[in-house]
């Protein structure tokens, strides 16, 4: 009969932390599979007043109300896959939630609507520096139909070098130009006269904020 | 001009038309100056292959179009600077939607600066301030875009969002102001994204616009002369040729085209649409136009009640601003360029009699109905007979339609030789609405001073004095008064009732119109000027003066 003779290092005190470090380690796992799962869930998102702004437009979206019944959350676009880059995402998503209780008051209207035209290059950018992973947990560029006659060509024959968002964007959230045609006075404009707000209001609330 | 008055009428007409030939050779055909090396953007090409698949329509119209053939792609026509107001990003270039007049006069150039400034150019900036009243307050908002911006453009708005505002587009009306400042649409006539020559050359392409019961081109040129030759012959119009000059390349007929932008002749082809027109057609009152050309090449159409202004005078344009006078283009040379045009086909004298037979009919429009019209809604509004508000009164609408509707109608139709347009569809109708409509409303809106300001005006025409004849003889309503009874006079107490005497009187219609004593005709005759008066109320000094001149009338009779 083999004996295992433990080295002598494991003592009673070693092997009780490498238990209790090993059930920890595995519920940490659970607890970070579980947060990241519900951080990355529409109704964690919408805690924020701020958030419901976006929550609004999306609602409108097929990729809320799909035919199919399938609804993309909140976190399955902008939330990458798999746990460690769900957490690094979350991580680095904290600054949002720092931005929300330190910065400006997003929770306005005309604040958040002022803002969104950064949130949004931002986002864009993070899409095409993942080459819009998220975009192809659901979609499948060889499986691309459409509805339209000639969709399913142009994503077989017109897609090479090209990512999801390098077309696809202003899909879900409310228009923005891109930023290399983004016009700030324009789009202070829009919003103030969407507010009924005086000229210059829209300036003045953005100076202000870096006071 | 002093020329007419000192010499046959036609030589104006002639020294123009010399002038012109000095003009024509160098502009003839419009040809593209710019060398071929400034299009043909090599990421132009790129675009072709996707947009075969996503708007394979628009695609292949633009496979079979000159500008393929001239290597001319989409980039070269939709290329936008990122700071445009209404650029955007597409498949990674800066794109805008909008290809303006400016856009397609960068090769373009001589129509692109012969249509800024024309009356189509200007064709939103001309109505911008009526519009309020039709589209906003008679119906809607919504009216603007459907109605009016369809033919007239629109001022297209750039949303903050980079989108283009669907209140102000799709739009490719001929006056829209676009995005980058310029006026027009090239596609309101040349339809994209094809640029026919052929098409545009069809009366069709001004169909869209010049139609109804306010413009009604299409339908007075299908009805005349030049309409049903064009129907019969329209194979032998030469449609798709390379130059398409009048007289040269086609005689079978003319188009709106041919008269009112084409190459005739010496004549050369213009885009300033308004140049050849001598009057101004579609106002309360035509007038002849001066055409004022700035040095900053801004154009400015001029009353002829006004004296023109010299060259090289500052004159304030319709925008504020000012501008110094290049030249001035009086009527009779306008006039005298289209002529030209119809001397292709038509004999001088021919052409210069039919001109007068025009002109007959607009200052007949305008010294019978229209200046009187104008003049007494002029003194209602400033007696505060009528509130300033537009259509919150029948008479307004009357108004309007009197010289919006069926005046235009009756000028436009004598212009282009519609007999059923100048006049069942026109003049007739001006006629109507201006004895039975317009006047009686004019009278009730001025209530006791209507005496005052209505018929000194109607008087001061002397072309109404008919009204003041009511036992004129009426063949054209069926009714005749009777012929005088046969000597020897009978007895007052004998004469007999008037109901028996209309069974003599219908006959006499027939037997004898030209007896018509009607003085010796007690009843009838006055019961008929009464009912006249008083229906349309248009002939008397005082309301009530209808039926007091009939009780004159039967007094002098018994």
């Amino acid at each position: 009969m083999i004996k295992l003779q433990a080295p002598h290092f494991i003592t009673r005190h070693v092997l009780f932390a490498l238990v209790a470090g090993g059930i920890g380690g595995v519920v940490f796992m659970f607890f970070l599979i579980e947060f990241d799962h519900y951080t990355s869930s529409n109704e964690f998102c919408t805690t924020c007043h701020s958030m419901t702004y976006a929550d609004d437009s999306y609602q409108s979206t097929p990729h809320y109300n799909s035919p199919s019944g399938v609804r993309a959350s909140c976190g399955d676009c902008h939330v990458s896959e798999g746990i460690i880059m769900a957490t690094y995402d979350h991580a680095i998503g904290t600054k949002d939630l720092i931005k929300q209780l330190f910065g400006p008051d997003y929770d306005d209207p005309v604040v958040n609507l002022l803002h969104l035209p950064e949130a949004a290059f931002a986002a864009r950018d993070w899409f095409r520096k993942r080459d819009s992973a998220t975009c192809k947990r659901c979609h499948t560029l060889e499986a691309i139909q459409g509805v339209r006659a000639n969709t399913a060509a142009i994503h077989q024959e017109e897609t090479e070098g090209k990512s999801c968002i390098d077309c696809h964007y202003n899909l879900v959230h409310r228009h923005v130009p891109s930023e290399n045609t983004f016009k700030r006075e324009a789009w202070n404009a829009m919003v103030e006269e969407e507010f009924g707000l005086e000229p210059g209001t829209a300036a003045q609330l953005l100076s202000s904020e870096t006071q | 001009m002093m020329w007419s008055f000192s010499f046959p009428r036609s030589l104006p007409l002639i020294f123009w038309g010399f002038c012109m030939l000095f003009v024509a050779s160098a502009t003839q055909a419009a040809k593209v100056e710019l060398s071929s090396e400034h299009w043909g953007n090599p990421a132009g090409e790129r675009c072709v292959s996707c947009h075969e698949k996503s708007s394979a329509g628009l695609t292949r119209q633009w496979h079979e179009s000159a500008h393929r053939e001239a290597g001319v792609n989409c980039l070269d026509c939709h290329q936008a600077e990122a700071a445009d107001a209404d650029a955007m990003e597409h498949e990674g270039e800066i794109i805008a939607t909008i290809v303006s007049p400016k856009d397609c006069g960068r090769c373009h150039t001589k129509e692109y600066e012969e249509q800024a400034g024309s009356v189509h150019a200007e064709a939103y900036a001309k109505i911008k301030t009526r519009i309020p009243a039709l589209a906003h307050q008679l119906t809607g908002g919504a009216m603007q875009a459907a109605g009016c911006d369809q033919c007239h453009g629109s001022e297209v708005k750039v949303l903050g969002d980079g989108t283009l505002d669907p209140a102000t587009w799709p739009n490719s009306g001929i006056g829209r102001v676009n995005p980058d400042g310029s006026k027009g649409s090239c596609s309101s006539c040349h339809g994209r994204h094809a640029f026919s020559k052929a098409q545009a050359r069809e009366p069709s392409a001004c169909v869209r616009c010049h139609s109804g019961p306010d413009s009604p081109d299409k339908e007075v040129f299908e009805a005349s002369k030049h309409g049903m030759l064009y129907a019969a012959q329209r194979d032998q119009m030469n449609l798709d040729g390379e130059t398409w000059i009048a007289g040269k390349d086609y005689t079978a007929a003319p188009t709106c085209t041919t008269c009112h932008m084409g190459a005739a002749g010496k004549i050369p082809a213009t885009h300033d649409v308004g140049l050849r027109n001598a009057w101004n057609l579609n106002q309360p009152v035509s007038h002849k136009q001066y055409l004022i050309l700035f040095e900053d090449g801004s154009k400015l159409e001029q009353s002829d009640a006004e004296a023109p202004p010299r060259r090289g005078s500052e004159l304030v344009k319709p925008d504020g601003s000012t501008g110094k006078v290049r030249a001035v283009i009086a009527p009779d040379r306008r006039r005298g360029v289209m002529s030209l045009v119809c001397l292709e086909c038509h004999g001088k004298t021919f052409t210069e009699s039919f001109m007068t037979q025009f002109d007959n009919v607009v200052e007949l429009y305008n010294s019978k109905f229209g200046e009187p019209a104008e003049a007494i809604m002029a003194a209602l509004y400033e007696r505060g007979l009528l509130t300033p508000l537009p259509f919150d009164e029948p008479l307004e609408f009357t108004y309007w339609e009197l010289w919006h509707d069926e005046g235009a109608r009756a000028r436009h139709g004598a212009s282009m030789m519609s007999a059923n347009h100048a006049w069942w569809e026109g003049m007739y109708l001006v006629g109507r609405n201006f004895y039975s409509r317009f006047l009686p409303q004019a009278r009730a809106a001025a209530g006791e001073q209507a005496a005052e300001i209505i018929d000194p005006v109607l008087a001061s025409t002397g072309q109404h004095e008919w009204l003041g004849e009511p036992q004129q003889a009426n063949p054209i309503l069926g009714w005749m008064p009777p012929p005088a009874p046969a000597a020897p006079p009978v007895e007052p107490a004998e004469v007999p009732a008037a109901a028996l005497q209309l069974v003599p009187a219908a006959v006499a219609v027939v037997s004898e119109p030209a007896a018509a004593d009607t003085t010796s005709v007690p009843n009838a005759a006055s019961d008929a000027s009464t009912a006249v008066a008083s229906d349309t109320n248009l002939a008397q000094d005082k309301p009530q003066s209808g039926s007091a001149a009939a009780d004159e009338n039967q007094e002098a009779a018994q």
